[in-house]
């Protein structure tokens, strides 16, 4: 884990950026879902630096990140329901080779991300932090505020339950 | 021990004290049921960790898009630098234009044989030059 802090937001940004915007797409299954939370957890980045304590700045980023998603779940939650934008089909293949190949990379996990986004969020955020994100059990507890043992619990049954869904 | 349980995928995430790992592969020694959700297990992690890497979409942060100059120390300068770079290469165009700020059409096209197609219902175009005293207000 790494206990040195980034002095910066827009080292943060830039060392982050990309692990953040991976979390939050395997989380929400879309673009745009994930841009916006990563806008919002840098955000709050930005405002809760100034009173970060030292200690494990990655938990502390981790929390952030998945309580900005638990707010945009409880926010949806409260809205008249609206489908979530399918992300396959509202790529545009043709605006560029790159995101032609981006289409390309998001096709190649599809049925896994399905599997994903069916499970329930204690489930799936703690398997996207182990196996996308790669935290050890340890900084997930920490992350999501919850024993080791109940972080060992979920997984293993977030697991069982993609198994379920992709047999 | 019943069932491997949640043990399994503590194994293979590395998170299993050793004293458990005997424990648990004395089980799975004996019990085909645990040793194929180990197997399962395995493949459904695999399958998740296999999910692609992502790249940030441009200009969701600019910051990660390329390796920055430190934004609160540098840029200043580098703004500054390059504002004097502009004005200097305008200041010696200036310098070596002649003193007539309007060029016409015709004079632009024996002076560099360039086409300047314009609508000739608004007269002959002009081109303004600026003068080194108007940049550097």
């Amino acid at each position: 884990m790494t206990e040195s802090v980034p002095l910066t937001w827009e080292e943060v940004a830039r060392v982050y950026g990309r692990k953040i915007y991976n979390f939050a797409y395997r989380l929400t299954g879309n673009s745009d879902d994930a841009s916006d939370l990563v806008q919002e957890v840098l955000l709050r980045v930005r405002k809760g630096l100034a009173s970060y304590q030292p200690g494990s700045f990655e938990g502390w980023l981790w929390r952030i990140t998945r309580n900005a998603f638990l707010d945009d779940v409880r926010r949806r939650n409260r809205r008249p329901t609206a489908p979530l934008p399918d992300e396959v089909d509202r790529w545009d293949r043709a605006s560029s080779p790159s995101a032609d190949a981006e289409y390309s990379r998001i096709t190649l996990g599809d049925d896994v991300q399905k599997a994903l986004l069916e499970l329930p969020v204690e489930f799936r955020e703690a398997v996207i932090l182990c196996d996308v994100v790669g935290l050890s059990y340890e900084e997930i507890a920490q992350a999501v505020a919850v024993p080791v043992g109940t972080v060992r619990s979920r997984i293993h049954r977030g697991r069982k339950l993609l198994r379920e869904s992709l047999t | 021990m019943t069932h491997a349980g949640e043990l399994i995928s503590a194994y293979l995430d590395g998170e299993l004290p050793r004293s458990e790992v005997e424990q648990l592969f004395r089980h799975l020694s004996s019990c085909g049921r645990c040793s194929a959700e180990m197997q399962d297990l395995q493949a459904v992690r695999s399958a998740v960790r296999s999910l692609p890497l992502l790249e940030l979409p441009p200009g969701l942060i600019p910051e990660a898009d390329a390796e920055l100059i430190p934004l609160h120390r540098n840029r200043g300068f580098l703004v500054g630098a390059a504002a004097a770079v502009v004005a200097l290469v305008i200041a010696v165009a200036a310098i070596f234009t002649p003193s007539t700020a309007a060029i016409s059409v015709e004079e632009l096209n024996s002076r560099y044989g360039a086409r300047a197609s314009l609508d000739p219902a608004f007269g002959p175009a002009k081109v303004v030059v600026p003068q080194l005293t108007d940049v550097l207000e």
